[in-house]
C-alpha cells in the first residue's frame, strides 16, 4: 500500500489541519533542514519546503523534502514554474513521488529580478494553473503533457496558493475557481492580516460552493516587530496589513512585540476556526520556526491528530 | 570684450522671433569679428536638431550657442522647451566623444522682446566661459 | 515595429578601431521610426565618430547613407559597387538588417551600431513599448488584445499572479499589470466568461522552432 499524505489524511478526516513552512539553507547543509524539522515535528501535520524563494539560490526543495521525510515529517514540495520547463517539472514530479513525497504545491514563483540571480532567464514555460493541471493529469490519467503514458503515475496530493488580497478583488475568486477546475485539492492562502477582506473573500468562495471542492488553509505569519509590519505593508506586493494592526504592534514596547505578534496570530486562527469553509492554517514563520509550536499550542490546536 | 573669446570660433543658433531686424543687425557684428563668428537664424528654436550642433563642432566651433525666446513667449508654444531637451541630448553625445559639454550653451532670453542680436552677441561673448580652443578647432 | 537603441559610443569606437574607411549605413524603416538608425542618427553618429577620430588622431574616413530597408535584398543592392571601397560597414539597422547585408556582402565586416530591443508600438513621441514577442500563435482575441506573453512579466496565460496590486506589476511598479488590464477590459467588454477558461500550456515550438523559424510562401515566389 502507498504511504498516504498526512495532510490529506487529516483533512479527509475533517480535522482542522496545521502546516508550516521551512526555508532551505543557502548551502549544502542537511543539519539546517533537520534542525528546523525537529522544531516543527509533532506540532504540524505537514511542512512546506520553499523552492528558491524570492529567486534566491538555496538547497533544492526536493532534497530538503527528503531530509524532512527521513525525520518522519510529511513534506509539501513547493514547485515554481520560474526555473524549470515542462520536461524538468514533470521529471521532478516523478522523482518526488518516487522518493516518497506525497504533497506538491504549484506556484508561479517570485520573479527572478527579485533574487540574487537577476541575470537569469525566467522559464515560465507553464503557469501555475497549467502545472496544477499537469500534475492532476499525470496522477489521475497517467499521462504527461501531450498524452504519453507514465507508469506508474506519481502519487501526489495537489495544492496551490491563493491571494485574497491581490487585485482585482472581484477576480480573485474566479481565479481560485480556475485552480479548482484545473485540479487543485488544497489551497494555502497569502498571510491574513486583514480579516475583513478575508471574510469577504470566503463568502464569495462559499457563494460559488468552492469550499466544498477544495480544502482551504488560511495563511498565518506571526509579526516579529512593528518594523516588520511596516515593511510588509510598504514593500511586499500582494500583502495587506491594516493600519490598526500596525498601531497595535507599535503600542507595545519593542521587547514585547514578538509576543504581541504571536497573540495576533492566535486570534486570527481562532477567527479562522469559526469560519465556514476554512479547513486549517498554514503558518509561515519566516526564519522563526520556534514561534510555530507556541502558536499551535496556544491556539488550542494540540495534540495533532494521528490519522 | 573678453579678449580670448574674440579669437574663438563661435556658432550662434537663434530664434528669428527675437529680433525682427536680425538680418541687418547681425551684419554689424559679423563684420567686426570676421569669420570666427557664424549665425544660424531659425524660424523657431524648436526646429533645432542635435545634428546642427555636431556639425558646428565638427567644422571647428569652440563654443556653440542656442538662443531661444523667453519660455512663455514661444510662438510655437513648446519650441524652446523642446530645444532644451535637444541640447541635453547633444551634450551627452559630445561628452561621449570627450568634448566638454559646456561648450554647448543654451540661452533662454528674458523678456521683453524684441532684442537686438548684435547686442545680445556682445553680451554673450562678454560673459562666455573661458574655454579656449577646442581640440577640434586646434587640429 | 522593431525597436533598437544605439550602443554606447565607446563600444562603437572600439569596434571600428581596426578600420580606416567606414561606410555608415542607416535603415529608414523600423529603426528610423524609433529614432535609432534613420538618416538623422546616421548623421549624428558619423559626425561624432569623425570628431572622436580627429581628437584622438586616428585615421578615419566615413560616408553616410541610409537605405529604405536593410533587410530586403532590393534595397541592400544599393550598396553594390560602393561597399568595396570601404573596409567595413557600420550598420544602424536591427540585427536582421545587419545579417541580411552581411549575407549579400559576406567578405566585408558589417558592424552592429545598435542594440536591437523588441517588437513594439510608438506610444507617444519618444516612448516605445514592447507588446509582442512573435510567439507564432497569436491569441490576443482571448485576452482582450493585451498580450500576456509579452506584457506579463511571468507570461501567465491564467493570470494574474498573486503580486498584482493597484493595477501594477509586482516586478516593476511602473508597469501596469497586464492581467489587471486584461481583466478590466474583458469586464468592460462583457466578456468575463473568457476568464473562467483554463488555458492549456502554450505550444512554444511555434516560437522556439527547431532553430530559426522560416516562412515559405510559394505564391509570393518568382
Ligand atoms: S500572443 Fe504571440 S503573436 Fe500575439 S501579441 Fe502575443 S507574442 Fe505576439
Ligand atoms: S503582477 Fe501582473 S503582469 Fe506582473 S507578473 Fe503578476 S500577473 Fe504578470
Amino acid at each position: 500500500m502507498k504511504i498516504e499524505s498526512q495532510l490529506k489524511n487529516v483533512l479527509a478526516a475533517g480535522r482542522f489541519a496545521v502546516t508550516a513552512e521551512c526555508g532551505p539553507p543557502k548551502g549544502a547543509d542537511p543539519e539546517a533542514v533537520i534542525k528546523k524539522g525537529r522544531i516543527l515535528k509533532g506540532y504540524v501535520d505537514s511542512v512546506n519546503v520553499t523552492d528558491n524563494q524570492t529567486g534566491v539560490v538555496r538547497l533544492s526543495s526536493l532534497a530538503a523534502c527528503v531530509l524532512l521525510l527521513q525525520e518522519g515529517l510529511d513534506p509539501v514540495l513547493q514547485m515554481v514554474v520560474r526555473d524549470r520547463n515542462r520536461i524538468a517539472l514533470q521529471s521532478d514530479l516523478l522523482g518526488a513521488s518516487t522518493l516518497g513525497i506525497r504533497n506538491v504545491l504549484c506556484l508561479s514563483g517570485d520573479h527572478q529580478s527579485f533574487g540574487n540571480q537577476t541575470q537569469a532567464i525566467g522559464v515560465f514555460d507553464l503557469d501555475s494553473i497549467q502545472l496544477i493541471q499537469t500534475v492532476r493529469r499525470m496522477r489521475d490519467e497517467g499521462q504527461i503533457i501531450g498524452g504519453e503514458a507514465v507508469s506508474p503515475p506519481p502519487y501526489l496530493f495537489i495544492g496551490a496558493a491563493a491571494n485574497p488580497f491581490a487585485d482585482p478583488f472581484f477576480y480573485r475568486v474566479i481565479r481560485l475557481a480556475k485552480k479548482v477546475k484545473a485540479g487543485t485539492e488544497f489551497i494555502q492562502t497569502q498571510c491574513i492580516y486583514n480579516l475583513d477582506r478575508f471574510k469577504e473573500w470566503m463568502s464569495q468562495v462559499r457563494d460559488r460552493g468552492l469550499h466544498e471542492k477544495v480544502y482551504i488553509l488560511g495563511g498565518i505569519t506571526p509579526l516579529k516587530s512593528a518594523k516588520m509590519a511596516e515593511y510588509i505593508k510598504n514593500q511586499v506586493a500582494g500583502m495587506d496589513i491594516p493600519e490598526p494592526l500596525i498601531r497595535r504592534m507599535k503600542s507595545v514596547p519593542a521587547k514585547g512585540q514578538r509576543k504581541e505578534g504571536i497573540k495576533i496570530s492566535i486570534e486570527t486562527i481562532q477567527a479562522l476556526k469559526e469560519m465556514e469553509g476554512v479547513h486549517g492554517v498554514h503558518i509561515m514563520a519566516i526564519e522563526w520556526e520556534e514561534a510555530v509550536p507556541q502558536v499551535v499550542e496556544q491556539a488550542g490546536l494540540m495534540p495533532r491528530p494521528t490519522v | 570684450m573678453n579678449k580670448e573669446n574674440l579669437e574663438l570660433n563661435v556658432a550662434i543658433f537663434f530664434c528669428q522671433q527675437l529680433d525682427p531686424d536680425q538680418d541687418s543687425n547681425r551684419r554689424v557684428i559679423e563684420k567686426e569679428l570676421g569669420p570666427g563668428i557664424k549665425f544660424f537664424p531659425l524660424p523657431c528654436s524648436g526646429r533645432i536638431e542635435p545634428l546642427h550642433f555636431l556639425h558646428a563642432f565638427e567644422s571647428g566651433a569652440d563654443l556653440v550657442y542656442l538662443i531661444t525666446c523667453p519660455v512663455k513667449s514661444c510662438r510655437y508654444q513648446q519650441g524652446n522647451v523642446r530645444a532644451g531637451k535637444r541640447i541635453a541630448f547633444a551634450q551627452n553625445l559630445i561628452r561621449e566623444i570627450g568634448l566638454d559639454p559646456e561648450r554647448l550653451i543654451l540661452i533662454n532670453i528674458d523678456p521683453p522682446l524684441p532684442k537686438r542680436i548684435d547686442l545680445l552677441t556682445r553680451e554673450l561673448l562678454e560673459g562666455a566661459p573661458v574655454k579656449g580652443h577646442s581640440l577640434l578647432s586646434r587640429l | 515595429m522593431i525597436t533598437a537603441e544605439r550602443k554606447p559610443l565607446d563600444e562603437i569606437i572600439a569596434m571600428i578601431l581596426p578600420f580606416k574607411k567606414v561606410l555608415v549605413v542607416g535603415c529608414a524603416s523600423c529603426v528610423g521610426e524609433c529614432a535609432a538608425g534613420g538618416e538623422k542618427e546616421v548623421g549624428l553618429l558619423g559626425s561624432a565618430l569623425r570628431m572622436d577620430a580627429r581628437m584622438t588622431t586616428k585615421e578615419l574616413e566615413t560616408r553616410e547613407m541610409t537605405l529604405e530597408r536593410q533587410c530586403v535584398y532590393e534595397f541592400i543592392d544599393r550598396l553594390t559597387g560602393l561597399i568595396d571601397q570601404y573596409d567595413a560597414v557600420l550598420s544602424l539597422a536591427c540585427g536582421a538588417g545587419v545579417q541580411a547585408v552581411a549575407e549579400v556582402f559576406p567578405n566585408i565586416p558589417i558592424l552592429p551600431a545598435l542594440n536591437t530591443s523588441f517588437l513594439g508600438q510608438t506610444k507617444e513621441a519618444g516612448l516605445w513599448l514592447e507588446n509582442c514577442r512573435g510567439c507564432g500563435d497569436c491569441r490576443l482575441h482571448l485576452f482582450a488584445d493585451i498580450c500576456p506573453v509579452t506584457r506579463c512579466a511571468k507570461q501567465i496565460f491564467n493570470g494574474p499572479c498573486g503580486g498584482s496590486q493597484d493595477g501594477k506589476c509586482e516586478v516593476n511598479p511602473e508597469t501596469p499589470c497586464a492581467w489587471h488590464l486584461i481583466v478590466t477590459r474583458l469586464e468592460d467588454r462583457n466578456q468575463l466568461d473568457l476568464l473562467e477558461e483554463v488555458y492549456a500550456p502554450a505550444d512554444w515550438s511555434k516560437k522556439e522552432g527547431a532553430g530559426p523559424r522560416k516562412i515559405v510562401r510559394e505564391d509570393q515566389q518568382n
